[in-house]
């Protein structure tokens, strides 16, 4: 007897259930302020921002604002076992403590709807967003909601005016550490008090941003380890949700080769940069990320290179245009990599009991 | 052994020769001479009166190690301005094409110990220096 595939999707996004909803879960002074709109982004995908299936089917709410709708479409019909979820706002605000009052909100919506009401089948693990451009409130934010049973995951945007190495960023890091969360970091959709999406820029179209700007981790990593962030704290995991885990190789060569094989500017990290990865760092890897079937054959290798089979998580971004179901991972990928990828990775990551399918 | 019988014994690369480098007084604390011992050369050092030898190749990518600066070990130290002190001023190798460091005295590198390169035993005889490879 054949068992069925373990899945875990650790990349989901949830909203409120229309627009202005979100002051329900605010008080005074906040709820009454301006609050960029959930419809509002920056770069819009052509053909719409969501699957036109997933939107087609949400009855009249927002994609992926209903509990029991996203059950049935994940764990009934894509086969999912548990779901990690990641609420989404709209961009760092001028306003630092609004900020904090849209996420502390997000928070509330989720462990509220999502992960006591709409969990009773307690398949909905969920991360809470904090603010890093205010790291005390955020580390406040994250003691209000650790101890929660299904709280998993701390989540940050990718959209910061520092390298998360700078030594503001690292009490709220170590906290996370200290409490046994792993930090997401994800884009904001929608733009707020943000440098441009490249280094270079702002690019005129979707398709260019959305191509280039899941790449900024590369400068955030990079950053901590050159500070000695994961030396400092050997708990600490990044989990960068935007992919883009295929380009690592080549950027740890490069730090590898010129980075610091000598301690004269950097004794805060005294190993060679890629022994930092292992244990640290996780990526969400969906169907946008490389090798294409184009160079299947290339698949396996490129994978297990830098130990990036150990880093891979399989996350559709459900309910974006993108939403990658569990089928669409590569083709080329080995039997023990596709396993990884598609539930053991973060089976491990997470502390979740899903037990391996015995074998018929 | 003569000078002339160290260049002669410069190809022999099966068994370990003595090499006459040079007179003690040309080598003072601080300097490097390089001699044509082997495939690429022997660098000899004199830091603070202490001679080592290295060959000149960096196992990294085959730079001129012994072409690049000499340096120190930062240590972390959070009781002083900066967090970080240098010790041990002189005593390394930065290569000059990667930066990448090697200490003269073990020829290992500060993050990993399977890229050390080898290192020659040096002495003075006779107001000589000389190097064993």
């Amino acid at each position: 007897m054949s068992e069925k595939q373990r899945i875990i999707d650790s990349s989901v996004h949830m909203f409120f259930r229309k627009g202005g909803e979100i002051r329900d879960f605010m008080n005074e002074p906040y709820k009454s302020r301006g609050i960029p709109d959930v419809e509002m982004d920056w770069y819009g995908a052509p053909g719409g921002e969501y699957d036109p299936d997933i939107a087609k089917r949400s009855e009249g709410g927002y994609p992926s604002s209903d509990p029991s709708l996203v059950s049935e479409h994940l764990f009934g019909e894509q086969g999912v076992d548990i779901a990690i979820l990641h609420p989404m706002t709209r961009g760092n605000l001028p306003d630092r403590h609004l900020t904090n009052a849209v996420l502390s909100a997000h928070n509330k919506m989720l462990v509220e709807r999502w992960l006591e009401k709409g969990n009773s089948h307690k398949r909905f693990r969920g991360t809470i967003r904090v603010n890093p451009e205010d790291p005390k409130a955020a580390i406040q934010e994250i003691e209000r909601w650790k101890d929660h049973p299904y709280v998993v995951q701390v989540g940050v945007p990718l959209q910061s005016r520092e390298p998360f190495g700078k030594p503001q960023f690292f009490p709220l890091w170590e906290a996370a550490a200290n409490y046994g969360l792993p930090v997401a970091v994800h884009i904001e959709t929608g733009t707020g008090v943000d440098f441009a999406p490249t280094p270079s820029g702002h690019t005129r179209t979707y398709p260019q941003y959305v191509t280039f700007m899941a790449l900024n981790y590369l400068y955030h990593l990079m950053n901590m380890i050159a500070e000695g962030v994961f030396e400092a704290l050997p708990n600490l995991k990044f989990v960068w949700a935007d992919g883009g885990g295929d380009l690592l190789t080549p950027f740890i060569w490069r730090m590898d080769t010129f980075g610091r094989p000598h301690l004269e500017q950097t004794p805060w990290a005294p190993k060679i940069p890629s022994a930092y990865l292992p244990g640290h760092v996780f990526f969400i890897h969906g169907k946008l990320d490389g090798p294409t079937a184009v160079d299947e054959q290339m698949v396996g290798q490129w994978t297990s290179l830098t130990g990036k089979e150990n880093m891979f998580m399989y996350g559709s971004s459900y309910p974006h245009w993108n939403v990658s179901t569990p089928d669409q991972i590569q083709e080329g990928l080995t039997d023990d990599q596709r396993e990884k990828i598609l539930w053991k990775n973060a089976a491990e990551l997470y502390k979740l009991e899903l037990q391996a399918p015995v074998p018929g | 052994m003569s000078a002339e019988e160290a260049q002669v014994a410069t190809d022999e690369r099966t068994e370990s020769r003595e090499h006459v480098v040079c007179r003690e007084e040309e080598l003072p604390p601080g300097a490097m001479k390089l001699v044509p011992i082997g495939k690429y050369g022997v660098g000899v050092f004199n830091v603070n009166g202490k001679y080592f030898a290295i060959t000149n190749f960096c196992p990294h990518e085959g730079g001129p190690l012994c072409k690049g600066r000499l340096g120190g070990q930062a240590e972390v130290d959070s009781d002083v301005p900066g967090g970080a002190v240098l010790t041990r001023v002189g005593e390394f190798i930065f290569c000059p094409w990667h930066q990448w460091g090697f200490e003269l005295a073990t020829g290992t590198t500060s993050v990993k110990p399977e890229w050390s390169i080898r290192t020659y035993p040096v002495k003075v005889v006779n107001g000589e220096v000389v190097v064993t490879r």
